[in-house]
């Protein structure tokens, strides 16, 4: 019994000296702000490979988040299949379920359309990555993006072509059933009116197609100075090979879809000549651009394309206007967001303008000798 | 009220517009009519109440009797002609059909819109609640938040849609056209060689099945407030007709279980991601190998309401 009291009188004390040199030491930071965020993206089924890219970004930037302990975040990652109704109760579930802070997804603007309605009368801020369709963001006050929308992207990029190459008319090329490919045609159409270029012809091919050889003969036959072509990498690295093929040798302008090592991995040597403008370039001379793709590589196998590049920004711009914000509020979340300025990602410096949509300079760049190369 | 979930409401106006899309497939199929049109019809009805709504402005119970009524009529219209096929050309032909809609949507841009859709459709639950407030309701005077208003409204809109339906496909089966459809479905031969007017019920039963699916994609477009061609491709013909193959074609209420069933199971696996859909093709497998009729087929309900009797003779 005794020897019980004492070991008891020794255990009490010592706990008391814990607690006091506890006490007297200033703690070292404060506790970290807790938060919740929800990611609807497409983990199966077609398109999971832009699903993969997006987590993967958001996981690393979420580890260095939790890592400098200013904010911890919790994530919920939520599927959508690429269908506008499974994200749909998928941003039910973040919202109502799991009560997330805010919402980083979806991955398609089609998507988008349906969920940003639905979060934005929820008061939950939703940041679109890759959702680069005309009229995002005007969904209403909550919604927000950083992927670079194709009205920003193709100006940048024709703009450099004229000057350089003097164009003066051109000929317009355009998948017509997908959201993407067709709002990029439309800027195409609108650019090239602004800047006088006579439009020779305008042809359209659907998705999946395999031959080009009608659409690419009336082209041939008219003598652009330059073709302006709106595909995703899939359709437009097939254009590029048989436009070459035929004889058709002026350079490409292509939209963001264009701007993957896929384009160049199937095309090879057609691919020389093509200008996209794009808010990423794996190969830019940063220190911050060096570190991201070291560190992807390392965890992933595998160099980050934009679509990992734009949500490892996302995700570092919420978890710092959450910072600014100083608590998981939804509201001071978004006010925070929307007062983002000159944040400084590996896409380079960027804000969000009055409408929450994006500002930032993106990259123009053109394939030479079978790589992507700034374009001068 | 903190029980009543948005997301669970969600899921529910999702099984219920697929237990809507489920009975338009059984109807077609029970005068032994395999159609895969139906994800055309569906963006008849969808892009037609879009439209009244949004560029004519109208109520929205007009543009969806509008919507079913159009697909129904396409249904006639595509049926008296498609109708002379059957078996798998039929099922070609109605493919050919849906796929002509779609690309129908996509070139008639001005109209439609094109691939990018139409969106900012008025939601039938927020069109409910700002009808409500101006009547000087509140939902908080029910003790729910505004969007729990809004999501059960939908719900129960919807609800309504489906036991209607479900109902007067029930009821249609005891009369004189469900029995003839019977007929037709067990032996198209021996129902004309009794005076059965074959050519009719089956356009009758192909532009019914086309107004329902009319019907589900008018609520569809109002209860997601945005659709694009993108919503009505082949594979929305397939999942379809998957609810029947699954739940069975034997009796209305197989395609109803079929619909919901694997509306549900996706949401409720969740929680293993990359795996849920190979564990819903797995159950479509088993079901097609062990009980080919589907799931539920008339002697399993006359089991289940315990009448022996019947089931023996």
């Amino acid at each position: 019994m005794k020897v019980r009291l004492q070991a008891l009188a020794v255990l009490s004390s010592a706990l008391f000296a814990l607690v006091f040199l506890g006490a007297e030491k200033p703690r070292p930071r404060v506790e970290p702000i807790k938060a919740r965020i929800g990611v609807i993206s497409i983990i199966t089924g077609q398109g999971a490979g832009y699903g993969e890219a997006i987590t993967n970004g958001i996981r690393l930037a979420r580890d260095e988040v939790n890592a400098r302990g200013e904010v911890y975040i919790d994530l919920k990652i939520e599927d959508s299949s690429g269908k506008q109704e499974q994200a749909l109760s998928a941003a039910q579930k973040l919202i109502h379920s799991e009560q997330v802070v805010a919402i980083i997804g979806p991955t398609l603007s089609n998507e988008m359309k349906v969920v940003g309605p639905e979060a934005n009368a929820s008061g939950v801020p939703i940041m679109g990555t890759s959702t680069t369709a005309k009229g995002i963001t005007q969904i209403g006050k909550y919604v927000f993006r950083n992927a670079l929308p194709e009205s920003q992207a193709i100006p940048a990029s024709i703009g450099m072509a004229v000057k350089k190459y003097n164009l003066r008319q051109v000929a317009l090329l355009y998948g017509n059933d997908d959201v993407f490919t067709k709002s990029g045609f439309d800027t195409m159409k609108e650019v090239s009116e602004n800047r006088k270029l006579r439009i020779l012809t305008v042809q359209e091919f659907q998705k999946g197609q395999a031959d080009y050889k009608a659409q690419l003969t009336k082209i041939a036959s008219l003598r652009p100075d330059a073709v302006f072509c709106s595909a995703l990498y899939e359709e437009g690295a097939v254009i590029l090979s048989q436009a070459r093929k035929m004889g058709i040798k002026v350079p490409f302008v292509g939209g963001n879809g264009f701007n993957s090592p896929k384009v160049i991995e199937i095309a090879r040597d057609a691919a020389d000549g093509l200008i996209v403008a794009t808010p990423w370039f794996v190969d830019r001379n940063d220190p911050k651009v060096k570190a991201f793709v070291a560190k992807y590589e390392k965890a992933y196998g595998k160099k980050p394309d934009q679509f990992a590049a734009q949500a490892y920004d996302a995700f570092h711009i919420v978890a710092n206007a959450l910072k600014a914000a100083g608590a998981a509020d939804r509201d001071r979340l978004r006010d925070a967001l929307a007062a983002t300025k000159d944040f400084d990602g590996v896409l380079g410096k960027f804000s969000f303008d009055a409408e929450r949509d994006v500002v930032m300079e993106p990259n123009v760049l053109i394939v030479q000798g079978g790589k992507f190369r700034v374009f001068q | 009220m903190e029980w009543i979930n948005p997301y669970h409401l969600q899921v529910a106006s999702f099984v219920l517009i697929n237990v809507i899309l489920g009975t338009s497939i059984y109807v077609t199929l029970s005068t032994g009519q395999l159609s895969l049109g139906n994800a055309g019809f569906m963006s008849i009805g969808a892009y037609a109440a879009a439209l009244l709504a949004t560029k004519y402005a109208l109520p929205i119970p007009v543009g969806v009797a509008a919507g079913a009524l159009l697909a129904g009529a396409a249904g006639a219209l595509v049926g008296i002609p498609s109708l002379r096929l059957s078996g798998v050309y039929l099922a070609i032909a109605t493919l050919g059909f849906g796929e002509v809609i779609r690309a129908v949507a996509i070139n008639w841009e001005s109209l439609t819109g094109g691939a990018v859709g139409i969106a900012a459709i008025p939601q039938m639950g927020r069109v409910v609640l700002a009808g409500a407030r101006d009547l000087g309701f509140s939902p908080a005077s029910l003790g729910l938040k505004p969007n729990q208003f809004i999501s059960l409204t939908v719900f129960l809109i919807l609800l309504v849609a489906a036991v209607l339906t479900v109902a007067f496909f029930l009821r249609l089966g005891r009369s004189r056209v469900g029995r003839a459809y019977a007929a037709i479905r067990l032996d198209e031969r021996a129902a004309e060689a009794s005076g059965i007017p074959v050519t009719y019920y089956k356009v009758l039963a192909f532009s019914q099945g086309a107004m329902v699916s009319g019907l589900a994609g008018a609520l569809y477009a109002h209860a997601t407030s945005f659709i694009s061609p993108a919503d009505f491709t082949y594979h929305r013909a397939v999942e379809i007709l998957v609810f029947a193959v699954f739940g069975g074609s034997g009796h209305i209420l197989g395609p109803a279980f079929g619909a919901a069933f694997l509306t549900v199971v996706p949401e409720a696996l969740r929680a293993i991601s990359h795996y849920r859909y190979i564990l819903y093709g797995v159950l479509v497998v088993l079901v097609v190998i062990y009980r080919p009729q589907g799931v539920i087929d008339p002697p399993l309900l006359r089991r289940m309401r315990g009448d022996r009797a019947a089931e023996a003779a």
